[in-house]
């Protein structure tokens, strides 16, 4: 592709986004929505994206909030910290405190069930938890839900937020193919009614990339040495370690491949069904 | 070209199957297809899991060939590889983590959905026959409004016979409405009796049997649903349905239950029906999984794929019919086990050899004499000599 080329096919793809967050500004009232940043580079676009509109049509930006998992990279908090005071964003941090406070703030250690508060405790039963402990790790199945999935649920609750702007792309996994724009997610026992907004699904990781480059978005600096995908410190590597993200082989090594969030999944699913 | 359909069924024993020789009607639907399909009647399947059998299924060769099992192995070819370069559409849906996306078995799929980001439950941890067909049919529908005239290849997969057999109760009604246990109750036996193996009680394993059967009525009317909206949507007339399984389940044949590394006929014989062709009939060549999607390849009018182990079954009057083989290993050694436990089988017409490699133990079977499996000729028979020496050579060995 020559370099017109790119810029062009980064002007539509922008120019989708931007049509895809119109279409929500219309369908809800903006101070009724808001958006998850996690300082990876899917979200910081789909937010520079959100900006502009915001600028153009003369709104105010929604409510911007990020997750603390209990197991960030420093280079991402000082990357939230740096770019939301660029940007003047009035950050929202969100954090699952009481089990922060259970583990001691310490990966590896033991937090038992009875100790937490009840929301806490009835969200494990929900899902189907049966210890009476488990150990404190960002990307475990008990761990993800309450330090990621009930944060979200009590923000969207809390806040009255009838529309949440994530940045999922299509490419990031098969399962994802044939998602659309808008979904609608059901209300049900702890989780509150909402409808979620992906703009960014029509880029592909190459495509983040382009964009990135192209309008000088900024981003964090662990993509520089090696870092493809950027969830939980402990759970994430990088692809080819000390070649920046988009000098690798994108088209053909998986994006997640370091995540260990999916074989989490997996092997979930595998003791339920009475294997292991 | 008509377009091929696999259905594929987690769990399900060949003799489960009215049209396979089962009293009690858990298959109305399935069996009512006679007349309309091939039916083989020595079918068997690479392995006795799913991890095991699948292989053999979409890549036509065996579970230990590429080394310990890690996710698929870029070696072997998925049957959605030479499709997709044929210009095929191909899709896939299941629920059974063993395939999903993160193992690799997503290569090549137009399509794949593996329920992995959809939230299940531990009494049904998997995604019910009703709603993958929901699913299908999403895609089949929006498939058939493109006007594409090409032919598809859809892999669907039920997981509704698997364990922990917790049916519904008005599944069960249809099949037993004497047995009164909720569903907590039927989860309480799952994790008490059935995850510890344990067949001390045999009215504990017949009540297992029996909600196992429950299910297996269940699946029946999701395939019958199933093909319900293929007719509906006009597309069962341009289509070949091949109906399987992966492997089977126990209930104490042979002193265990659900289906651990085995190599016996309740967990190793495999039902195989093809729908759709224009011959007819019952066919007892012996066959084996292998030999799938070699007859996927044939069927639409594609070159043999150099690395499929197996042989198109169609036409049937050029099938060769050999030896089939399978293997395993013991799943506590994937586990992390201290050895590594693999087990073996070949099967030549009616006789079957056993070999559980690590402690060097043999057992050979005369399947017409000894259907049940329990008088071990390996010291007596006069072919055991013969069947080691084709068995030994599959023997994969490895140091950790």
């Amino acid at each position: 592709m020559t370099e017109q080329e790119k810029k062009r096919k980064c002007a539509e793809l922008v120019s989708k986004s931007k049509e895809v967050i119109r279409e929500t500004f219309r369908r809800f009232n903006p101070i009724d929505t808001a958006i998850t940043w996690t300082g990876g580079k899917d979200s910081t676009t789909n937010l520079w994206i959100i900006r502009q509109v915001c600028t153009e049509d003369n709104i105010d930006l929604p409510k911007v909030m990020t997750i603390d998992e209990g197991d960030a990279f420093p280079e991402i908090t000082d990357f939230l910290i740096k770019t939301s005071k660029k940007w003047n964003i009035d950050l929202q941090w969100l954090c699952n405190f009481d089990v922060l406070k259970n583990a001691m703030s310490h990966l590896g250690n033991t937090v038992k069930v009875k100790d937490l508060n009840k929301r806490n405790q009835a969200e494990l039963e929900r899902i189907g938890s049966k210890e009476d402990s488990f150990t404190f790790e960002a990307e475990s199945q008990q761990g993800n839900h309450l330090m990621k999935t009930v944060m979200f649920n009590q923000f969207v609750e809390e806040n009255n937020i009838k529309a949440m702007f994530m940045a999922l792309r299509r490419d990031e996994q098969t399962a994802r193919k044939s998602d659309e724009y808008f979904t609608k997610k059901e209300g049900g026992y702890l989780m509150p009614e909402h409808t979620r907004i992906s703009a960014t699904l029509h880029f592909t990781e190459r495509d983040i990339w382009n964009t990135t480059k192209l309008y000088n978005i900024p981003y964090c600096s662990l993509y520089e040495i090696g870092y493809r995908s950027l969830g939980a410190r402990t759970t994430s590597n990088p692809g080819e370690v000390g070649v920046p993200a988009w000098e690798q082989n994108i088209e053909n090594v998986p994006e997640r491949a370091g995540r260990r969030q999916d074989k989490e999944k997996a092997m979930e699913r595998m003791r339920q069904l009475g294997y292991m | 070209m008509k377009n091929i359909i696999l259905l594929t069924i987690d769990a399900l024993r060949k003799d489960a199957l009215g049209c396979y020789g089962n009293k009690d009607g858990l298959t109305p639907f399935i069996d009512s297809l006679k007349g309309e399909c091939i039916r083989f009647t020595k079918g068997q399947a690479t392995g006795p899991y799913t991890q095991a059998s699948f292989p053999g299924i979409l890549t036509s060769s065996y579970y230990l060939e590429y080394g310990k099992p890690k996710g698929l192995s870029p070696h072997r070819t998925l049957i959605s590889e030479p499709l997709k370069r044929a210009g095929i559409a191909t899709a896939a849906f299941h629920s059974n983590p063993y395939l999903c996306d993160f193992l690799g078995w997503n290569r090549a799929w137009d399509f794949f959905y593996d329920s992995m980001e959809d939230e299940v439950s531990p009494q049904m941890p998997y995604i019910k026959g009703n709603v993958m067909n929901a699913k299908v049919t999403k895609w089949l529908s929006s498939y058939s409004m493109t006007g594409d005239s090409k032919p598809f290849f859809l892999w669907l997969h039920y997981m509704d016979i698997h364990e922990p057999y917790t049916p519904e109760k008005k599944y069960v009604d249809m099949v037993d409405p004497s047995i009164a246990i909720s569903q907590d109750e039927m989860y309480i036996m799952f994790e008490n009796t059935l995850l510890k193996r344990d067949v001390s009680s045999s009215e504990k394993v017949t009540l297992l049997k029996k909600l196992y059967d429950v299910h297996v009525r269940e699946v029946d009317i999701y395939v019958q649903d199933f093909f319900r909206t293929l007719e509906k949507l006009g597309i069962l007339k341009n289509s070949i349905v091949i109906i399987t399984n992966d492997h089977g389940d126990e209930f104490n044949e042979h002193g265990g239950l659900s289906h651990d590394d085995k190599m016996y006929s309740e967990l190793i014989d495999m039902p195989l029906i093809i729908y759709g062709r224009d011959n007819n009939g019952t066919c007892d060549t012996l066959v084996s999984n292998i030999d799938i999607a070699p007859t996927i390849v044939y069927l639409f009018g594609l070159d043999p794929v150099e690395n499929f182990e197996g042989h198109s079954l169609l036409p049937l009057a050029a099938y060769h019919e050999e030896g089939c083989f399978g293997e395993a290993m013991d799943q506590k050694a994937q586990r992390g086990g201290d050895i590594e436990k693999d087990s073996y089988f070949y099967r030549e017409k009616d006789l079957k050899i056993i070999c559980h490699a690590c402690i060097d133990k043999w057992e050979l079977y005369d399947l017409k004499q000894d259907p049940n499996e329990v008088n071990n000729i390996i010291d007596t028979s006069p072919a055991a000599e013969r069947l080691r020496g084709k068995l030994k050579p599959r023997i994969r060995r490895w140091l950790s």
